[in-house]
Parts: C-alpha cells; sequence; structure tokens
C-alpha cells in the first residue's frame, strides 16, 4: 500500500502512444459507465475490462498493485457492514435480529468489484501518459483551465512540501518528540501543521514573482501538441463501445 | 543599463527596506551586490523586475522605466532574474516545460520556442535532460535549469540572487564557470563573496537598505569593512 503521490514513470505501450485527447476522452467515459452499474454480473466483467486494459497499457504492476491495497483497505468497513444492513433478499445467516442477506453480499461484491474497476481504469489512465501531457489533454477538452493549472502546481509543489515536512519530523524526533495521544503532541502537531502552512504561502508568494519575472500573464501556454490518428478513434471507440455494452446488460437485467 | 536614483520602498507593515539607493552598472559588466541579511538585495532586485513598485525614486533597466506599466509589461523579455530557492522557480511538470515557459509567454510560434529551449539547455550543459522532472533534479541541476529558464528569454540584463545558496563546492565551481560565459550585463546579490570575487569586476556593499559604498573587488580585502557590514573578506 502507499500513499506516495509519486507518478509513475510512463511505459511504451498502446496506450501510452494514442493522442491524449482521445485517451482521455475515452477512459473518462468508461469510468462514467461503471460507476452507473448496478448488478453484479456486469460489474465483475467491467473488472476484468479494466483490469484488461491496465495489462495492455503496461501500467506497472507494483504500482497499480500498491495503490489498490490501499483502496481496499479503505473499502473493508463498508464491505464488512453492507452484508448487515440490506435487508431485502434471503438470510443466510441469522442471531437474533443481526442477520446476513444473500442480497447484502452481492451489493458488497458489487460495490467493491466497481470501486476496484473504477480506480484501475483512473490508474491505467494516470500511466499511461506524463501527467502534464493529460491535463494538458484535459484543457483541450474544455476542462477550466484555471482547475488545470490548480492540478498542475498542487503536484509540482507537494514533493516540495513533503520534503519539508520530513525535514520538520526529523527536526521534532532529535529534540525528542514522540507520536503519542498527549495533549502536548497535539499541540505540536498542529503548530507543524501551522508552520506548513505558513511555508506553503510564503513559498506561493515566491511561485508567483518568479512567474511574474518570466512574463506570466494569467494563462498557461504549453509546447505540448496533439495530433489525431485513426487508431486513436479506434482506441476510443472500442473502449467506449464496451463500456456501452456493459451499461446496456446492466440497464436489461 | 542599470541606472538608480534614490530609490525608497517600504513593506507593506512599514518596515523601509531600500532608503535612497543610488547606483549604476554599464552595458556588458558584472557586479557583486553584497551586504548582510536584511540589506535589501532582494527587495531590490524585486523592485528591478517590476514585482514590487517603488514609492520613491527613479529606475532605468535596460531603457525600461518599470514604473510605467507598459514599459514593466516588456521587463521580463529584457531583464532575467534567478531567484535564491530554484524550486521557486521550477514550477512546471518537466524542465522543457518549464524553461519554454517565459518563451511561450512572449508569444513566440512553437518552432522558435523549441530552439530556445534547445539552446538555453545547451548554455548551462543540460542537453537531453528536457523530459526530467524538477523535483527529481539536484540543487545543482536545478540552478542551472532555473538559469535555462531566463536564458530562452534572451535577456539584457541578469539579475542573480544568492545563485550559490544550496550548492555543494562542485555545483558552485560549475556555476561560477557558467556565470562567466554568460552575456550581458549581470547583477549578482550574494553572501558568498568568493564567487564575486571569481565573477564580478565590481562591487556594491548595501546595508540597511542603503548603498555603504562601491568600487572594485578588490574593496573585499578591507576586513574591517566587511565585518562592520556582517561580512567576511574572501581575501586569506
Amino acid at each position: 500500500m502507499s500513499l506516495n503521490p509519486e507518478h509513475v514513470t510512463t511505459r511504451d505501450s498502446c496506450f501510452a502512444r494514442r493522442d491524449a485527447r482521445w485517451r482521455l476522452a475515452a477512459f473518462v467515459l468508461a469510468i462514467v459507465g461503471v460507476a452507473l452499474l448496478r448488478q453484479i454480473g456486469p460489474a465483475s466483467v467491467a473488472l476484468g475490462f479494466a483490469l484488461l486494459l491496465a495489462i495492455t497499457g503496461r501500467v506497472p504492476g507494483n504500482w497499480l498493485r500498491a495503490r489498490l491495497g490501499l483502496l481496499l483497505l479503505a473499502l473493508i468497513p463498508f464491505l464488512v457492514l453492507l452484508p448487515f444492513t440490506v435487508e431485502r433478499g434471503e438470510p443466510l445467516w441469522e442471531w437474533r435480529s443481526i442477520a446476513i442477506t444473500d442480497a447484502g453480499l452481492i451489493v458488497a461484491g458489487t460495490l467493491a468489484m466497481k470501486t476496484v474497476a473504477l480506480v484501475t481504469l483512473a490508474l491505467t489512465l494516470l500511466a499511461t501518459a506524463p501527467l502534464h501531457v493529460t491535463l494538458c489533454a484535459a484543457s483541450k477538452l474544455g476542462a477550466p483551465k484555471l482547475i488545470v493549472q490548480l492540478v498542475l502546481l498542487t503536484y509540482r509543489y507537494v514533493f516540495v512540501l513533503l520534503e519539508e515536512l520530513g525535514r520538520l519530523r526529523v527536526a521534532l524526533r532529535v529534540r525528542g518528540f514522540r507520536n503519542a495521544t498527549s495533549l502536548h503532541a497535539f499541540h505540536t502537531i498542529g503548530q507543524v501543521t501551522g508552520t506548513l502552512l505558513v511555508r506553503g504561502s510564503d513559498r506561493a508568494e515566491r511561485v508567483s514573482h518568479a512567474m511574474r519575472c518570466r512574463g506570466f500573464d494569467g494563462h498557461f501556454r504549453t509546447l505540448t501538441r496533439f495530433q489525431s490518428t485513426p487508431a486513436d478513434v479506434l482506441m476510443f471507440l472500442l473502449i467506449v463501445g464496451a463500456t456501452s455494452g456493459l451499461v446496456a446488460w446492466d440497464v436489461r437485467e | 543599463m542599470i541606472d538608480l536614483r534614490e530609490l525608497r520602498y517600504s513593506y507593506p507593515d512599514g518596515r523601509i527596506a531600500l532608503d535612497g539607493v543610488t547606483f549604476s552598472v554599464a552595458a556588458g559588466e558584472s557586479v557583486g551586490l553584497i551586504g548582510p541579511n536584511g540589506a535589501g538585495k532582494t527587495t531590490l532586485f524585486l523592485c528591478l523586475s517590476g514585482v514590487f513598485r517603488p514609492k520613491l525614486g527613479c529606475v532605468n533597466i535596460a531603457g525600461l522605466d518599470p514604473a510605467d506599466a507598459a514599459k514593466r509589461r516588456q521587463l521580463p523579455t529584457k531583464v532575467g532574474v534567478v531567484f535564491q530557492n530554484s524550486d521557486d522557480q521550477l514550477f512546471s511538470s518537466t524542465v522543457a516545460e518549464d524553461v519554454a515557459f517565459g518563451p511561450l509567454n512572449l508569444g513566440l510560434p512553437a518552432d522558435q520556442v523549441r530552439q530556445r529551449v534547445a539552446d538555453s539547455l545547451g548554455q548551462v550543459g543540460m542537453i537531453g535532460q528536457d523530459e526530467r522532472v524538477p523535483f527529481q533534479l539536484s540543487g545543482g541541476e536545478k540552478r542551472r535549469a532555473a538559469i535555462a529558464g531566463v536564458l530562452a528569454m534572451r535577456p539584457e540584463v541578469l539579475l542573480l540572487d544568492e545563485p550559490s545558496m544550496f550548492l555543494d563546492p562542485r555545483g558552485r565551481r560549475e556555476l561560477i564557470r557558467l556565470i562567466n560565459g554568460l552575456p550581458g550585463t549581470k547583477l549578482i546579490a550574494s553572501h558568498d563573496l568568493a564567487l564575486v570575487r571569481d565573477t564580478c569586476s565590481r562591487v556594491i556593499v548595501m546595508d540597511a537598505g542603503r548603498v555603504v559604498i562601491e568600487g572594485p573587488t578588490e574593496l573585499m580585502k578591507d576586513a574591517a569593512l566587511m565585518e562592520k557590514h556582517g561580512l567576511e573578506t574572501p581575501f586569506v
């Protein structure tokens, strides 16, 4: 499992070679389609489809597993509680007023498969192109430029802030601080958070100065250029077609 | 090339940062701006680059007056600033995107921008590093990438603020070679007086927002003067 925000190095693959705009549009539509699924059959096929796309896109296995592991950890409370909370269906196990129903198990299974499929699709999208190319494609497809700029700058500076946090933690440890559930510990953590915010704010001001000194006028420009080919359209149609098929199957059930 | 007359600047809280700064730098000259912390060196650079607006005094830099809004917009094409901390300056996702940031803001065509990126990275010895991510660069590489980003604007005047900060001795030696090879007028603010000695022909000593004295770099041999203004002579 990992919370490391570091972006994966893009490997050459059939997706990496495609125009980022078509790839982004196809994956976003696939994510929306999978999010709409409500039946376990289509959800399980969607999971298989997402994993197939991840393999085709040569997403590094360790990188993907670390993130899916974290996701599954976050899902555990829902997966454990759902079988007890859905009242329709046949009870499979009962004790006084507590019962596990088959419908509850199906809902939990559907939720797990849908969520893993969604995150796998999103990670495949992120892993098959550098982030700035994907964000540039989003901008070309009409995403608000301000949001795109904010995401780019946040991504760039999250590492600097993490480094600063690391230095602060070392500084605390060498002065004998240990994490504990005491008022002193909470007070210290609050101060560290405040220090990080102040340093972040100072840095934002300095970055703004540096940008203005290089002629920034509020509009981000980029060298990234896109060019569509028939293969891009084919990839788009295949992914969107498969997702549409899953949604149609789900609606018919 | 740089001409300041009685420049005064106060921070919003009223503290005086620059108190009647007057000096000139001729075209092609490389001048060291030295002084202790809080002397006003960085503030002066921000005034020269049009980021801060001085209350009083006259500034003329590369033929432009930063007080004039129209002229201020032209400043990035003539004046390049290399900041103390390169992380503040490298805000793009890749080195190439960062170096291209300035030329793209000038509205240059993509081919010309790519050429400038290649030329600037060549000038700082970073050919082939275009797609590297800034946060993965070493301190010395970050500094060189930041300088490349400024050189891509083809400025007539370079303002370098503490250029040797965070650099190890090897990075510092490379930086000195790089600075000495850069064209144009250079104003270098630094505590690193050995770097100033090796890159500049003249120094201006600042303290408490004022110019104390200016003269040839040999001025830094005066240990008493250096000590009086929180500095140490680099001549041993």
